[in-house]
């Protein structure tokens, strides 16, 4: 897969403060790259500088190999971008709006009633395109933003958090679109601070910090940063702390926290762990309710490389 | 095409605030020009005079004393140089006329005595001396012919009583034209508030910060993009004038079907292209709507009462004026004044009121600039 966006040495400065710094990475084509990073990580200026709505220090931006500045308009004509708020005239029905960013890309108006309807199908807004935003839920007005945005079928999307304070529904129907638009063809970087929907929806990863790029890699090359094997929680009640210190000292056992009722367990290596700690469970008689494991998260990766919750 | 669409669209979504105001604003113009006072009548104008009379009051002086009476406001002043001097100072009086002891006897015998006078220096001092002067040179000129007091006192009486009838003769009507002219001027309100409220509440919406980064991510053009907003927004404050205009045929038709009418016509045509480069500049600057009201009234109401609008720019003191200097409106008033009292429209007499309107071009042009500047400043942050 060739490269499509190459971001060298990026970084720009508030006065002292770097909000970038030294950023370097590529996105290639037909994948979908996620930014991952807790508030003001530097994920929305890092594409605001790409898409050069931001003078940036240093640095080199390139899409589709040539480099990309204010004037470069026949590249912007192959981007879309989905902003982190909504951004649409309150004046201007649902259709409307989309007509009207779609035709600052699409001239031709048979091509565009075409895309239009098939930008409105793809977010689920058929039965609201006479409505005003004004008139839209919070996660309907999501949708719009994101139709307003990829109406026009371009190659490459930008995607800044674009689940912010969306219902579940709406959201699961972002997150399908989403993939839909990698199917067709689309490359897309997308920037959230939901760890879950990156290892749904992303092929890579690049987690950021005081922006600065802290890991990248797929979701499993990352988790393997994380040092640990798996967790195991357990729901037992008035555990007595002997059988605490007796598990901690059990083999491949990290980390042992009881917050009654849950016992959780941190194990760095094996593969039996669960099998194991069910069975020393049954010989001690320790009666438990619920237990269950789950392999490590970005999250996990995240508070292992920087001491703090992506979410912090 | 998709840009004028949408301001179009956005624009029929205010469709009750655009209609509201524009109704309101040409109703305001004609009711302003039907309630002017257009009768035109003309009081002479009577100084206030002291005469200290030194002489006997008797003969000539006497007829000098009532001559002066006739003509201007007997003032009862004590006779003291102090009381004088003070009744100079508050304006009281303008002019005091010091007949000196003997000036009949000097006078009848060829001595040509001079009289001392004290004035306040204005306009009705002015007033004042003109009529001493009238006065004394007929004196002098009967006085080298005639020698008896009475008989030469008989002539100057029937000269100086004598009136000049003058006719003015203009194939124009003078009130209508004048109408004309309190309708345009007023238009510099109608149409600077109409186009900045509008054009400002449009531009609002299309250059809302996160709308105004989706356009300029995408592949239109920004000069393209502006130009085209721009002649959206010409294309509405042709048709504000327009209406304007068609009213005004209604009001006073006689004088828009005149080389007059025309120059009014072209004036304000060229007023409203500068109101629109003015509005999209401000449009470019201020973008939260709830400002715009606030914008209408500091520029449109207070350039209006600056450039004499409302109230005739000769009542208006000079320092308001040189500030009115600075703004489009005062050479747009000026020219609506100047068309008023041209007789017969030809280059020459219309010279001043060119350079008035290339004044407005070349404002239109700034403004432009600076809009253009404005807008591609805040194409990048940070």
């Amino acid at each position: 897969m060739k490269n499509i966006i190459e971001v060298k040495n990026l970084t720009k400065k508030y006065k002292n403060l770097k909000a970038i710094d030294d950023l370097s990475f590529e996105v290639r084509e037909g994948e979908i790259l996620g930014l991952l990073g807790p508030n003001g990580s530097g994920k929305s200026t890092t594409i605001n500088c790409i898409l050069s709505l931001l003078n940036y220090s240093g640095g080199e931006i390139k899409i589709f190999g040539k480099k990309m500045n204010v004037d470069s308009y026949d590249i912007k004509r192959d981007i879309g971008v989905v902003f982190q708020d909504v951004a649409v005239f309150e004046e201007l029905t649902v259709y409307d709006n989309i007509e009207y960013f779609c035709g600052l890309y699409i001239k031709e108006k048979d091509v565009r009633k075409k895309y239009i309807e098939e930008a409105i199908e793809l977010v689920g807004l058929k039965d609201f395109i006479k409505f005003y935003p004004k008139q839209l839920s919070g996660g309907l007005l999501r949708r719009l933003n994101i139709a307003c945005g990829i109406a026009h079928k371009p190659k490459i999307i930008f995607l800044d958090e674009p689940t912010v304070a969306v219902d579940p529904q709406s959201r699961n129907n972002i997150l399908d679109g989403i993939k839909v638009l990698r199917e067709n063809g689309a490359t897309i970087v997308y920037t959230t601070h939901y760890m879950e929907e990156v290892e749904i929806l992303c092929d890579r990863v690049i987690i950021l910090d005081k922006g600065k790029i802290i890991a990248s890699g797929t979701t499993d090359e990352l988790k393997k940063l994380a040092n640990i094997e798996e967790k195991v929680s357990v729901e037992v009640m008035d555990l007595d702390p002997k059988y605490i210190k007796e598990i901690e000292n059990r083999k491949h056992v990290e980390e042992v926290v009881y917050q009654s009722p849950v016992l959780m367990i941190t194990y760095r290596k094996g593969k039996n762990n669960l099998v194991e700690l069910m069975e020393y469970l049954k010989e001690q008689k320790i009666n438990y309710s619920r237990i269950f494991s789950e392999r490590p998260t970005l999250n996990d990766v995240f508070l292992e490389l920087t001491g703090k919750e992506l979410r912090d | 095409m998709i840009v004028f669409k949408t301001f179009l669209k956005v624009l029929n979504k205010n469709k009750f605030i655009v209609i509201l105001y524009s109704a309101i604003l040409i109703f305001f113009g004609a009711f302003n020009m039907q309630t002017s006072d257009s009768s035109q009548s003309f009081v002479s104008s009577k100084p206030d005079v002291l005469i200290v009379n030194q002489d006997e009051d008797k003969g000539i002086t006497h007829n000098l004393i009532q001559y002066m009476e006739k003509h201007s406001k007997k003032i009862k002043v004590e006779k003291e140089e102090e009381a004088i001097n003070d009744a100079l100072f508050y304006r009281d009086i303008n002019y005091v006329i010091y007949i000196p002891k003997n000036y009949r006897e000097d006078f009848l015998s060829g001595k040509n005595p001079q009289m001392n006078i004290k004035s306040t220096g204005d306009y009705q001092a002015s007033l004042a001396e003109m009529l001493l002067e009238r006065y004394l040179n007929v004196a002098s000129t009967y006085q080298k012919v005639i020698s008896e007091e009475e008989k030469l006192i008989e002539k100057m009486n029937e000269t100086l009583s004598k009136k000049v009838d003058i006719e003015v003769t203009s194939k124009l009507d003078m009130n209508n034209l004048q109408r004309a002219s309190y309708y345009y001027s007023f238009a510099n309100y109608s149409i600077l508030a109409g186009c900045v409220y509008i054009i400002c509440l449009v531009l609002a919406s299309f250059l809302e910060e996160n709308v105004k980064k989706r356009t300029v991510i995408s592949s239109m053009k920004e000069k393209e993009f502006n130009r085209k907003l721009l002649l959206s927004n010409g294309l509405f404050a042709f048709v504000l004038w327009l209406l304007y205009a068609v009213v005004s045929f209604f009001l006073v038709g006689d004088i828009m079907f005149t080389a007059h009418g025309i120059c009014y016509l072209i004036n304000s045509f060229l007023f409203c292209f500068c109101a629109l480069t003015l509005a999209f500049l401000i449009g470019n600057l201020i973008h939260n709507k709830n400002a715009i009201n606030g914008i209408v009234n500091v520029v449109a109401l207070g350039s209006s009462f600056l450039c004499g609008a409302f109230v005739p720019a000769e009542f208006l003191p000079d320092f308001v004026l040189k500030i009115a200097h600075l703004l489009p409106s005062y050479y747009y008033i000026n020219s609506n004044e100047l068309i008023q009292k041209i007789e017969v429209i030809s280059l020459d007499t219309m010279q001043p009121v060119i350079l008035n309107m290339i004044i407005l071009l070349l404002f239109s042009i700034l403004f432009s600039i600076l809009a253009n500047f404005f807008s591609n400043r805040k194409r990048k942050v940070g």
